[in-house]
């Protein structure tokens, strides 16, 4: 499965009003692309912590979904948070794993265990009551139906083919705090 | 009520005056009473983490949904946090607060505890992150007023709590 092929399933199956939160890497680059009209934050670095950032952001704002669009990478490098947010009771959080098992960004090297690892294990083992995993686009579309049909916690991890993602020629015009407070002001807009 | 529960108490009341309505803890010896107040608290989201730096992401995802937003931990927490607590400070420029047990400086008797002391004030002000050390309960006002810093300066502070502030003088927690 393409990763713009997993974005664009996620994308037909949001509702408006979900608040998007996307990892740094070849994730972020992906979902840029396909322009969704869903308020989006771009969560950039530090790595490794997009899982708690969408967590304590669905905390603030349980009236809202929010739907965090997740790197293998970022998620291997902190397998300890699933712990957290399956003891957190927000109900509110959804997460879409994109699993290429390899550091894209970082030129491509395979993640420890690459090829071994079950994130839909290790998401039902940390106390999720539900996970699954995705290889081709009907079992995508399948899994992200009753991901966002659920009213609890979901992880779905998709695999998708290892494809070049190079950074962008330019890096914008807005820093992430601009980016931010951009963010919030649509949030605030929104309620 | 022990002098722990009662410092606990006027701590997280700190707290609520703040603002906070997330928390996120690991626990240190020192903190179980702030803890165990902060989970009672009905105006306050409790989150329990496995890492300190899930604490900050929790914070920073808080207060970007415009939440106050504190981290409980020890000062291991605050060092092993550095990333995130630089990222979140000054690339995001979220605001919240870290309070942190300071282990590892002259009241505490456990050799293990010391290399803590030793760095933790030189890592934060390495990060640029506003840093106070309450001594006492008495001075727990600064709690209150570093919140309202960190919204003003548009990044995390940093509070570090001696064991009188947290224990009073007794030497029962170890």
């Amino acid at each position: 499965m393409k990763r713009s092929a997993a974005a664009r399933l996620i994308r037909e199956r949001l509702d408006p009003r979900d608040i998007v939160v996307v990892a740094l890497g070849s994730t972020r680059r992906v979902w840029v692309e396909l322009e969704a009209p869903q308020l989006t934050y771009y969560a950039s670095d530090p790595m490794g912590t997009a899982p708690a950032l969408a967590l304590g952001l669905a905390l603030a704002r349980p009236d809202r979904r929010i739907v965090l669009l997740e790197g293998d990478g970022d998620l291997a490098m902190n397998l300890g948070v699933l712990v957290t947010i399956a003891g957190a009771a927000a109900a509110n959080l959804r997460i879409a794993v994109f699993a290429n098992e390899r550091y894209e960004t970082g030129g491509g090297q395979p993640l420890p265990s690459a090829g071994r690892t079950s994130f839909e294990a290790i998401a039902r083992g940390s106390g999720w009551p539900w996970a699954a995993e995705a290889r081709d686009e009907r079992e995508a579309a399948a899994t992200l139906d009753e991901l966002l049909a659920r009213k609890d916690i979901g992880l779905v991890a998709l695999h998708v083919e290892a494809e070049p993602s190079p950074y962008p020629a330019d890096a914008g015009p807005t820093s992430q705090a601009e980016d931010r407070a951009a963010f919030q002001r649509r949030l605030a807009d929104e309620r | 009520m022990s002098v722990a529960a009662q410092n606990a108490e006027r701590i997280v009341a700190a707290l609520t005056r703040a603002g906070v309505t997330v928390a996120a803890s690991l626990p240190d010896s020192w903190l179980s009473d702030v803890i165990d107040r902060i989970d009672a608290e009905g105006t306050i989201r409790h989150v329990r983490v496995t890492r300190e730096d899930d604490g900050v992401g929790i914070c920073a995802g808080a207060a970007l949904g415009g939440e106050r937003a504190v981290l409980v931990c020890q000062n291991a927490g605050v060092l092993l946090s550095a990333n995130a607590l630089a990222g979140y400070g000054l690339h995001h420029q979220l605001p919240f607060l870290v309070l942190a047990a300071y282990r590892g400086s002259y009241e505490d008797r456990f050799y293990y505890q010391m290399y803590k002391g030793l760095v933790t004030e030189a890592v934060v002000e390495g990060l640029q992150l506003p840093l106070h050390v309450v001594e006492g309960i008495e001075q727990v006002g600064i709690v209150e007023e570093a919140m309202r810093q960190a919204f003003l300066a548009r990044r995390p502070a940093v509070v570090l709590l001696r064991r009188a502030a947290l224990l009073g003088d007794g030497r029962q927690a170890s």
